[in-house]
C-alpha cells in the first residue's frame, strides 16, 4: 500500500512540474525571440529612436575673453543675455501678439516695418529682438507666461558685449558686431584669440527630459582673457583733459599718448572724439578710427628733435655753433622759408628753443641728404611702429631719389614727411630711454601669459642723448614751450604747430603738437600730444603745451613722481 | 530487491527531496539579495548622476551670475560716474595745486 501510494504522487507532481516548467520554457523563449528581434535585427532603428528621444547634440558658443586694464578693471565682458524670437505659426495671432510686445521692448520704426513685413510673408523663424536688457526681459515675462502666446515666442540664450566704462578707452579696445565678431580696436585685432572656439555637446535625459550625463562631442574652448597695458584711471584723466581743450579751443579732434619711457608700454591712448563701443554699429567710420596710431600728419617743428639728434649723432654741429637767420626770411631756390619771430643769428641750441625754421633748414643743409634720410629711418619714420592694433599708418617718407634741391630743408622743420603720432612718441622715447627705439606695447599679458613681444634697438649714443635732453629742458624753461613748465620737475620737449594741406595746398589750418618727457634727467614718462585744427588758438606751445602740462601734473601725483625741492626747501605742484 | 530494500531508496529519495527545499530557498534568498544590493547601488548611483548633472548646471548660472555681478561691480566704479557723485552729489571740490603736502620720510 505503502509503495504504491507514494508511486501515484510522485507521477502526478511529476507531470504537473513538467506543465509548469514547459510554460514558463515556451514563455521565456517568446521573450528570448523577441528580445533578439528587439537587439539583434531591429537594433540600428530602435538605437536611433531612443537617440531621438533621449540624446540632444547642441552646439556650444564659447564665451568671448574679458579684457581688462592693468590693474584688472573690466574694459570688456560677455554676459549671457535672451534674445527674443517668434515662430510664426499663424499670423493673425503673431500680428497681435507683437502689437504687445512692441510697447514692452524698444524697437527702431524700421525694425517694427521689417518684422510686420516678416509676419505678413510668412516668415516661419522671425527675430524680435537679439540681446535683450534685464528690463525688456522682465517686461515680457507677462507675456511669455500666456498660455496662448507659450509656444509662439521663445528665447535663444545668446552673449552680450557690454563695456562698462563706456568710451573709456574705446579706440584701444574697439568694438564687436551682433555675432560678437571683432570690428575695431583689440576686440578685432586679437578676436582669434579673444573668441575662442565652440563646441558639441550630447545632452542624455530620462523620460522625464531630465538631464542625467553630457557627452562633449567637441569641448568648447573658451576665448582667452586679455590684460591690456593701459591704466585705467590714467586713461581717464587723459581723455578728460583731452577732450576739455579740444573743446575749449573749438578743434575737429585731438590724440594724446602717454608711455613708459623705459619699457614702451602705453599707459594711455586717447583720440578725440570718443564712441561708446556698444553703439559701434551706428558710429560714423571716421569716429572709430584710432588718431594715435592712423593720423598722418606734418610733424612741423616737432620734427626738429631728430633735426638736431641726427646732426649731434653724425657730429656735424656742436650746440653753441651759430647760424645766421637771415632776419627771418631765407630764399633757397624758387622757395622762400619764414620764421615766425625774425633772428638774425641764433646758436644750434636757440634753433631748437626758440624753433627757427631757417636755423633748422641751414642745419638741414649742412647733414645732408644721405645722413639724415638715414637718421629719419633709423627712428623709424616711413613704417609701422608695430603696436597690436589694428589700423596703423606707415606715413609717408619719400625715398632719397625723389627728394627735390628743397626737400632737406623742408624736411628740417617737419614738412614733405607724414608721420602719425605713435611714430612721433616712438621717436622721442629714443631720447628718454636712452637711446633706444622701442616697440611700443599695448598688451602686458594674454591669459596670464606675460607678452615677451618685446623689441629694442639701440640707435642713439649717450652723449648725444645728455645735449638734446638738456636742449629740450631749455625749450620749456626758456623757449617755446613755457606753457608746459611745472615747478620742481624739469620737462624735455619740443613744440609744433604745422600747416595742414587740403586741396594740394598748405592752408592755414594746423595741427598743434607737443611732445616730451619727464623727469628730464631720469625719464618716467614719455607724452606726445595733437591737437588737429584749433580754431581759437593754433600754436602748439598755446594750445598743445598747456594740454601737456595738465596732464602731467596729474600723472606727477598719480604715478608718486615728486619734485626736487629748492633751496627753500619748498615746492608746488 | 526485496520490499525492505525498496523502502530504503524510496525513504533516502525523499530524504534528498526534503532536503532540496531549504537550499532552494537559501539559493533565491541569495540572488534577492544580490539583485537587490545591486540595483539600490545602481539607483544610488543614477541618482547621483542626477544630482551631479543638476549641481554642474547650477555653476554655469552662478558662473554666468559672477560675471554679471562683474559687470555692474565695473558699472558702479565707471570713473565718470564716480567723479559725477564726488562733485555733484557730495560737493567735493578738486584739489588746487597749493593744498598738496608731500611729507618727505627722512
Amino acid at each position: 500500500m505503502t509503495i504504491k501510494g507514494t508511486l501515484k504522487i510522485n507521477k502526478s507532481e511529476r507531470n504537473r512540474t513538467f506543465i509548469v516548467f514547459t510554460f514558463f520554457g515556451i514563455w521565456m523563449l517568446i521573450i528570448v525571440v523577441f528580445l533578439i528581434k528587439l537587439q539583434v535585427f531591429n537594433y540600428e532603428k530602435y538605437t536611433a529612436r531612443i537617440k531621438a528621444q533621449s540624446n540632444r547634440i547642441f552646439k556650444l558658443h564659447p564665451k568671448r575673453g574679458t579684457i581688462y586694464d592693468v590693474h584688472g578693471e573690466i574694459l570688456a565682458i560677455s554676459v549671457k543675455t535672451k534674445s527674443l524670437f517668434l515662430s510664426n505659426k499663424n499670423k493673425d495671432q503673431s500680428l497681435a501678439l507683437f502689437k504687445q510686445l512692441k510697447k514692452k521692448i524698444s524697437l527702431t520704426y524700421k525694425k517694427q516695418r521689417d518684422i510686420f513685413k516678416r509676419i505678413k510673408k510668412g516668415r516661419n523663424f522671425i527675430w524680435i529682438k537679439r540681446k535683450l536688457s534685464e528690463r525688456e526681459f522682465l517686461r515680457l515675462s507677462k507675456i511669455k507666461k500666456n498660455k496662448d502666446y507659450k509656444s509662439v515666442i521663445d528665447y535663444i540664450e545668446e552673449y552680450k558685449r557690454v563695456y562698462p566704462q563706456r568710451q573709456l578707452a574705446s579706440h584701444i579696445v574697439g568694438g564687436v558686431g551682433i555675432d560678437e565678431q571683432g570690428l575695431s580696436g583689440i576686440e578685432y585685432e586679437l578676436n582669434s584669440d579673444i573668441i575662442g572656439k565652440g563646441g558639441k555637446v550630447e545632452v542624455l535625459t530620462d523620460a522625464k527630459h531630465r538631464v542625467f550625463d553630457l557627452k562633449y562631442i567637441d569641448k568648447p574652448i573658451p576665448g582667452k582673457d586679455i590684460y591690456l597695458t593701459i591704466d585705467n584711471s590714467v586713461q581717464y584723466f587723459v581723455e578728460k583733459e583731452l577732450s576739455r581743450v579740444v573743446k575749449t579751443q573749438n578743434a575737429k579732434g585731438g590724440t594724446v599718448i602717454v608711455m613708459n619711457s623705459e619699457t614702451g608700454t602705453i599707459l594711455a591712448m586717447a583720440s578725440y572724439p570718443f564712441f561708446n563701443p556698444e553703439r559701434i554699429s551706428k558710429t560714423n567710420k571716421n569716429v572709430i578710427k584710432n588718431k594715435a596710431i592712423s593720423f598722418r600728419y606734418d610733424p612741423g617743428s616737432t620734427f626738429k628733435v631728430i633735426l638736431a639728434a641726427s646732426a649731434l649723432e653724425n657730429d656735424i654741429c656742436y650746440p653753441q655753433q651759430v647760424f645766421n637767420c637771415y632776419n627771418g626770411v631765407y630764399k633757397i631756390r624758387d622757395r622762400t622759408i619764414y620764421d615766425v619771430h625774425p633772428y638774425a643769428k641764433l646758436s644750434f641750441e636757440d634753433i631748437i628753443i626758440y624753433s627757427s625754421n631757417i636755423g633748422a633748414a641751414l642745419i638741414g643743409q649742412k647733414i645732408g641728404k644721405r645722413k639724415y634720410y638715414n637718421s629719419i629711418k633709423e627712428f623709424g619714420f616711413g613704417a609701422k611702429s608695430g603696436i597690436k592694433l589694428p589700423g596703423e599708418e606707415k606715413g609717408t617718407l619719400h625715398p632719397l631719389k625723389k627728394w627735390s634741391s628743397v626737400s632737406i630743408a623742408y624736411l628740417s622743420h617737419g614738412y614733405e614727411v607724414i608721420v602719425t603720432p605713435i611714430q612721433m612718441i616712438r621717436s622721442f622715447n629714443v631720447i628718454a630711454s636712452g637711446g633706444y627705439l622701442i616697440k611700443p606695447v599695448i598688451i602686458d599679458r594674454i591669459s596670464g601669459i606675460q607678452n615677451i613681444d618685446k623689441e629694442k634697438v639701440k640707435i642713439m649714443d649717450r652723449s648725444t642723448l645728455q645735449r638734446i635732453s638738456s636742449i629740450m629742458t631749455d625749450v620749456v624753461n626758456i623757449g617755446t614751450g613755457k606753457k608746459t613748465k611745472i615747478a620742481g620737475i624739469d620737462i624735455a620737449g619740443k613744440t609744433g604747430t604745422a600747416k595742414k594741406v587740403k586741396g594740394k595746398k598748405y592752408r592755414k589750418i594746423y595741427v598743434s603738437s607737443f611732445g616730451g618727457f619727464f623727469p628730464a634727467k631720469n625719464p618716467k614718462i614719455t607724452m606726445f600730444v595733437v591737437i588737429d585744427e584749433p580754431k581759437n588758438q593754433f600754436y602748439g606751445g598755446d594750445v598743445a603745451a598747456p594740454l601737456f602740462k595738465s596732464i602731467a601734473e596729474k600723472l606727477l601725483i598719480y604715478l608718486r613722481i615728486f619734485p626736487e625741492l629748492d633751496e627753500k626747501n619748498e615746492v608746488r605742484i | 530487491m526485496n520490499i525492505r530494500e525498496w523502502d530504503k531508496k524510496i525513504s533516502k529519495k525523499e530524504k534528498n527531496r526534503k532536503s532540496f527545499g531549504p537550499v532552494f530557498v537559501v539559493y533565491i534568498l541569495l540572488a534577492f539579495i544580490i539583485l537587490f544590493t545591486y540595483s539600490s547601488l545602481n539607483l544610488k548611483n543614477i541618482d547621483y548622476g542626477y544630482k551631479m548633472q543638476e549641481l554642474i548646471s547650477k555653476t554655469k548660472v552662478l558662473n554666468e551670475e559672477i560675471d554679471k555681478l562683474k559687470a555692474v561691480r565695473a558699472n558702479l566704479l565707471n570713473l565718470d560716474r564716480v567723479e559725477k557723485i564726488v562733485t555733484q552729489k557730495l560737493r567735493y571740490q578738486h584739489p588746487k595745486p597749493e593744498q598738496f603736502i608731500k611729507v618727505f620720510e627722512e
